[in-house]
C-alpha cells in the first residue's frame, strides 16, 4: 500500500509549506508532506507538537496562515462544504452530544451529510452490540469512540482523520478500537486513507504503513514506514566513537553510564548511498523498531541546537520518553 | 439541519411552553375574576366611554383597590426580568455549549458548513422566540384588557408587555447571549455577561428615553380636574388631560400639562421594538461574521 510514487496517482493528502500561527507562536510551520491514497498514516509527536493544528487544517476547521493543503488534489478551504465532504473526522476525546441517543447521533449524521451510509452505520453498531436507544452519556468511553468512528465511516469520505483516538481509552478498549480501524482499512483497501495522530506509538506500529513525525511545529521525518525503517540502523559503539566515523547521520545518541561497559547506542540514518551500515569490530548493528525510530527523532529534535520554537517543558533535554505512553 | 436544531433545543422549547402555560393559567384565573369585578363595579357600561371616568370614581376606586397593586407589582417583575432570562437561557448555550464540550469539532466537521449551521439554527430559534413572545403578549393583553381601559397602554408597566416590545426584549437578550457565548465560550458566564447589558439598556431606554421618543404635547388642564382633582398616576382617573390613556409627564406653570397622547402607543411600540431589534441584528450579525472569520478555537 505504499505505491505513493506510482505515476500519475493523486495523493490522498498533500501539504505544501503549510503553517499556522497563533498570535506570535507558530503552532505548525513549513509543513510539507504527502500521503498516498490507501495508506494508513501515523502522525506521531509529543503533546503540543502541532498534530491537532495540522489535522484541523486538513479537515477544514482551521484556516492556514501560510501554505496550503489539498485532499485528493482539491485544496482544503476552512468551512467549505466541498472540503468537509472529503474528510471524515474523529476528534480528540470523540465528542458526541451526551443527551442524544445513538440513534439520534446517526440521525444527525444523516441530516448533515448527503453521502451518509445508513446501512453501514446500522450494521457496524449492530456488530458492536451497542443499543441504538441508549444515550451517549450511558456508553463507555470505548463505545463512544466506536460511535464516533462509525459516524466518520458512514460519512463515506475518502480520507479519515483520527485525532488521538485511543488516548482516553483503557488498554482493552484501545486494542479493540485499533483492531476495528485495521479491519475497516483492510476492507476498504485503497478506497480509504487513514491519518491517525497519536502519542501512543506502540498502538500505531501494527497498523500503520506510513509515518509522519512531528515535533515543535515541524515535520521531522515522513515517508513509508518500511522504507524509513530500512534506512535507519541502531548501532552500539564504544563511547568514544565520534559521530563522524559513524556510517551515516547520527540522529540520536544515548551514552551508557555503566562504568564497566562504556558504550553508546546511536540511531543512524544510513541514507540512499549507504544502503547497509558498515560495521566495525566491536560494533553491534541492528535494525531500529518503529518505536526506537520515533523516539530517536523526537529526542533528536529536543536536544538539537536549532529550535525556532521554545520547547514545552516536558520536551526539554532529558528523558522525553515519558511523553509516550507505552 | 431543521431536525438537528429541534433535537438540540427540544428541552428548551418544552420549558418555554411550560412557562407560557403557567402564565396562561394565572391569566385565565385572575383575568376572569377581574372581568366580573369590572362589570359588578359598574365600569363596563357607558360611564367610562362617555365621560372619561368622571362620575365613576367610586367604581374605579373599588376595582383598583382589588386589582391595581396586584397587576402592577406581580407583573412588574415578570415583565422586567423574564424576557431577559428566556433570551439568555436560550442564547447562552447555542454556541458556547459546543465550545465547552468540544462538540464544535463534531458539529462543524460534518458536510454542512458552519455558516449554514449557524444560519439555520439562528433562524429557527429566533422564529420560536418570536412565536413565544407573541403568545405571551397575547395572553397578557387579554388578561389586562379591563385594566387597560382605566390606565391606557402608555403607562410604564403596561407598555412593557403589550404590543411588540416584549418579543423584541426576548430577541435582544437572545442575540446578546449568542454573541457572548461565542466570545466567552462558556454558557453560564455568557448568560450573565449578556443579561447585565441587556437589563441596563432596557431600563435606560424605559426611564430616560421612552417619554421623549416624540415631543410631548401640552394642553390646559381638564376643567373636571378643578372639581374632582387629577394627578398623573394610574389611579387618578380622569386624567389631567381629560382623556383616559394619556400619559401625563408633568405640570407646567399656567395650568398646563405635558403629556404623550394615548394614540401614540403604536408609534412608541415601533420605536422601542425597533431599537431592540436593531441591537439583536447587530449582535447576531457580529456572531455570524466572527464565526466565519475566526477559523477555529484552541479549545
Amino acid at each position: 500500500m505504499t505505491e505513493h510514487d506510482a505515476a500519475g496517482s493523486v495523493p490522498a493528502l498533500r501539504a505544501e509549506r503549510l503553517g499556522r500561527r497563533y498570535g506570535k507562536v507558530w503552532g505548525l510551520r513549513d509543513c510539507t508532506l504527502e500521503v498516498p491514497a490507501g495508506a494508513v498514516a501515523a502522525l506521531v509527536g509529543p503533546n503540543g507538537a502541532g498534530k491537532t493544528t495540522l489535522l484541523e487544517m486538513i479537515i477544514g476547521l482551521l484556516k492556514p496562515t501560510e501554505g496550503q493543503v489539498s485532499v485528493f488534489g482539491e485544496t482544503s478551504h476552512a468551512g467549505a462544504a466541498g472540503t468537509l465532504a472529503r474528510v471524515g473526522y474523529v476528534a480528540q476525546d470523540h465528542p458526541l452530544y451526551r443527551d442524544f441517543t445513538v440513534a439520534d447521533m446517526f440521525h444527525l449524521g444523516q441530516a448533515m451529510n448527503p453521502g451518509w451510509d445508513r446501512k453501514l452505520a446500522a450494521a457496524r453498531i449492530d456488530a458492536l452490540g451497542i443499543p441504538l436507544k441508549r444515550k451517549v452519556r450511558q456508553l463507555s468511553g470505548g463505545q463512544q469512540a466506536q460511535v464516533s468512528l462509525t459516524m466518520a465511516l458512514a460519512k463515506r469520505a475518502p480520507l479519515l482523520v483520527l485525532d488521538e483516538p485511543v488516548s482516553s481509552l483503557d488498554p482493552v478498549a484501545r486494542l479493540e478500537f485499533m483492531r476495528d480501524v485495521m479491519a475497516s482499512a483492510a476492507e476498504a483497501g485503497t478506497d480509504l486513507t487513514f491519518l491517525i495522530s497519536s502519542h501512543v506509538v506502540s498502538e500505531l506500529e501494527r497498523i500503520c504503513d506510513w509515518l509522519i513525525i512531528l515535533a515543535n511545529g515541524h515535520v521531522q521525518l515522513a515517508g513509508p514506514a518500511d522504507g524509513l525503517l530500512a534506512a535507519h540502523r541502531l548501532l552500539t559503539v564504544p563511547r568514544d566513537t565520534p559521530d563522524a566515523e559513524l556510517p551515516g547521520t547520527a540522529i540520536h545518541r544515548t551514552d551508557s553510564d555503566s562504568p564497566s561497559h562504556q558504550h553508546s547506542t546511536v540511531l543512524v540514518r544510513t541514507g540512499a548511498d549507504q544502503p547497509a551500515a558498515r560495521s566495525r569490530p566491536g560494533w553491534q548493528v541492528g535494525t531500529a523498531s518503529f518505536e526506537q525510530l520515533v523516539l530517536g527523532y523526537l529526542q533528536h529534535q529536543s536536544t538539537g541546537a536549532t529550535q525556532e520554537n521554545p520547547a514545552p517543558a516536558a520536551q526539554r533535554p532529558g528523558p522525553s520518553t515519558k511523553e509516550f505512553t507505552r | 439541519m431543521i431536525w438537528v436544531t429541534w433535537r438540540q433545543h427540544r428541552s428548551q422549547a418544552i420549558s418555554c411552553l411550560a412557562v407560557l402555560a403557567a402564565l396562561a393559567v394565572y391569566a385565565i384565573i385572575e383575568g376572569t375574576s377581574m372581568r366580573s369585578a369590572f362589570s359588578s363595579d359598574g365600569l363596563a357600561g357607558s360611564c367610562l366611554a362617555r365621560t372619561q371616568g368622571t362620575g365613576c370614581e367610586s367604581g374605579i376606586g373599588a376595582f383598583m383597590g382589588k386589582f391595581g397593586s396586584e397587576v402592577n407589582i406581580a407583573f412588574w417583575s415578570v415583565t422586567l426580568i423574564v424576557p431577559g432570562l428566556i433570551g439568555v437561557l436560550v442564547g447562552g448555550s447555542l454556541i458556547a455549549r459546543e465550545l465547552e464540550y468540544g462538540t464544535w469539532r463534531l458539529a462543524w466537521s460534518q458536510t454542512v458548513p458552519r455558516g449554514r449551521w449557524l444560519a439555520v439554527k439562528l433562524a429557527l430559534v429566533t422564529g420560536g422566540l418570536v412565536v413565544l413572545g407573541a403568545a405571551m403578549t397575547a395572553v397578557i393583553t387579554w388578561y389586562r384588557a379591563p385594566m387597560d381601559r382605566l390606565t391606557g397602554r402608555l403607562q410604564h408597566n403596561v407598555f412593557d408587555f403589550e404590543g411588540l416590545v416584549l418579543t423584541a426584549y426576548i430577541l435582544c437578550a437572545f442575540g446578546f447571549a449568542v454573541l457572548a457565548g461565542l466570545l466567552i465560550r462558556r454558557s453560564i458566564p455568557a448568560m450573565v455577561a449578556a443579561f447585565i447589558p441587556w437589563l441596563t439598556i432596557r431600563l435606560v431606554i424605559e426611564f430616560v428615553f421612552r417619554d421623549h421618543f416624540l415631543a410631548p404635547l401640552t394642553t390646559a388642564m381638564s376643567p373636571s380636574c378643578h372639581t374632582a382633582g387629577c394627578g398623573n398616576g394610574i389611579s387618578s382617573v380622569p386624567q389631567s388631560t381629560g382623556r383616559i390613556g394619556d400619559l401625563v409627564l408633568g405640570f407646567k406653570p399656567g395650568n398646563l400639562v405635558a403629556y404623550q397622547p394615548s394614540d401614540r402607543f403604536w408609534p412608541f411600540q415601533f420605536i422601542e421594538a425597533g431599537i431592540f431589534v436593531v441591537l439583536t441584528a447587530a449582535a447576531l450579525g457580529a456572531t455570524i461574521l466572527l464565526l466565519r472569520r475566526r477559523a477555529a478555537w484552541s479549545a
